[in-house]
């Protein structure tokens, strides 16, 4: 079984180190989606999204403009790579 | 322990600026998500990220310099470092077989595929699927301390839905477990069954104990008297403190077993592995000394020796 594990927002918070004010801008934003919007539940994938976005602008110093431009791409390239993964019978 | 300065390629007296500088230009270079698949990339980020975890702040550095980083902060360096601990899922490996976003992403552009999503196939009565569609299944997650998890519990969640919900969480129960609920996870569409609720288990490390099969073991500090007369000292366990017999003559690293301590594992019960830690006087001074080295002279040992 591998079910996606569904967190709250202050769980996600001490998890990710970040506060709930720019989780909460993120979603305003629609940079991220969380699997259950209604509850406010987050699962793995939404937490590292927000852990990416908070690289993007931390650490590489990447304005918020430029962020759904490069969350696109790297969806575009995980998609991609995904389609051309042996394990999906795409090429080798 | 690899030196966290090595690691990020500066010297010991680099300043805060600079550490931060070699961490993210590190960082940019080798962050997962730039580098998708490549697993000696995920290693060397995970290994730059801890390393300026440990002296990246003004305090966490102060303290690494001093010798005194936590323990715990140490040990998920060096696994860190050993490339077995993932500090958290990179947003690439979360995508890579179900990815709720990079598959928003490609239904976009893949219009069978969404019709076929929407209604369950092309042909006659393609609806009648969409409208009985079973609930899905919801996986949610609970702390519990090491004691709760080695004795047994009861404890109460509130599910998103508002409903409470009563986890009986039997004795000895491992990390990483789920617990089942049947019909209690996502209400179903139509004549579909509900969806179940799974509680997976994650266990709070305690700074006392720590498990191993069904024992657990812990350290306690002895005096260097107490270790040499022997001694009576009181020793936490999992059922409050009791106190133990320290045989004469004990060393750093002897092992004391405290029988029916330890995991509890349906009728039976496993140990309690107490290691020895014999700890010197902080401050030593000259009367002190001079007592022990006419003792040292007066009865000489030497540890190097086998007997």
């Amino acid at each position: 079984m591998n079910l996606p594990l569904r967190k709250r927002i202050e769980e996600v918070c001490k998890d990710c180190g970040i506060e709930e004010e720019i989780i909460i801008q993120f979603m305003k934003e629609e940079w991220i989606h969380p699997i259950d919007p209604e509850h406010n539940m987050f699962d793995d994938e939404d937490m590292a999204r927000i852990s990416l976005i908070e690289d993007l602008r931390e650490e590489f110093g990447i304005n918020d403009e430029a962020i759904p431009v490069i969350l696109h791409l790297i969806d575009q390239l995980n998609d991609l790579h995904r389609k051309l993964s042996p394990k999906t019978g795409g090429f080798t | 322990m690899e030196d966290p300065y090595k690691v990020l390629g500066v010297s010991k007296n680099a300043t805060l600026a600079e550490i931060k500088k070699a961490y993210r230009s590190f960082a940019k270079k080798h962050h997962p998500d730039l580098n998708p698949g490549n697993k000696e990339a995920e290693a060397k980020f995970k290994a730059v990220s801890h390393a300026f975890d440990l002296i990246g702040t003004e305090e966490s550095k102060a303290k690494f310099d001093r010798g005194e980083t936590d323990d715990q902060q140490r040990h998920a360096y060096e696994e860190a470092m050993k490339g077995q601990r993932a500090r958290q899922k990179s947003y690439y490996n979360t995508q890579q077989d179900t990815g709720r976003y990079s598959d928003q992403f490609s239904e976009a552009f893949d219009t069978e595929g969404l019709f076929d999503q929407l209604f369950g196939g092309r042909g006659s009565g393609r609806t009648r699927h969409a409208n009985h569609q079973a609930g899905e299944d919801q996986l949610y997650q609970l702390e519990v301390d090491f004691k709760e998890a080695a004795l047994g519990t009861t404890k109460v969640i509130t599910l998103p839905t508002g409903k409470r919900l009563e986890v009986k969480i039997p004795a000895g129960i491992e990390e990483g477990k789920k617990l089942k609920f049947k019909g209690l996870g996502g209400a179903a569409h139509g004549k579909g069954a509900a969806g179940d609720a799974y509680v997976q288990i994650s266990i709070k490390p305690s700074e006392i104990f720590r498990r191993d099969g069904q024992d657990i073991h812990s350290e306690i500090p002895v005096s260097f008297y107490e270790a040499l007369l022997g001694a009576e000292i009181p020793v936490p366990t999992l059922d409050g403190q009791i106190l133990m017999k320290i045989p004469s003559g004990a060393s750093t690293g002897s092992k004391l077993r405290l029988k029916n301590k330890g995991i509890v594992a349906g009728e039976l019960r496993g140990n309690q592995i107490v290691t020895i830690k014999v700890v010197m006087p902080k401050n030593v001074d000259i009367a002190f000394k001079d007592e022990i080295l006419t003792l040292s002279q007066k009865y000489p040992y030497d540890p190097r020796i086998p007997t």
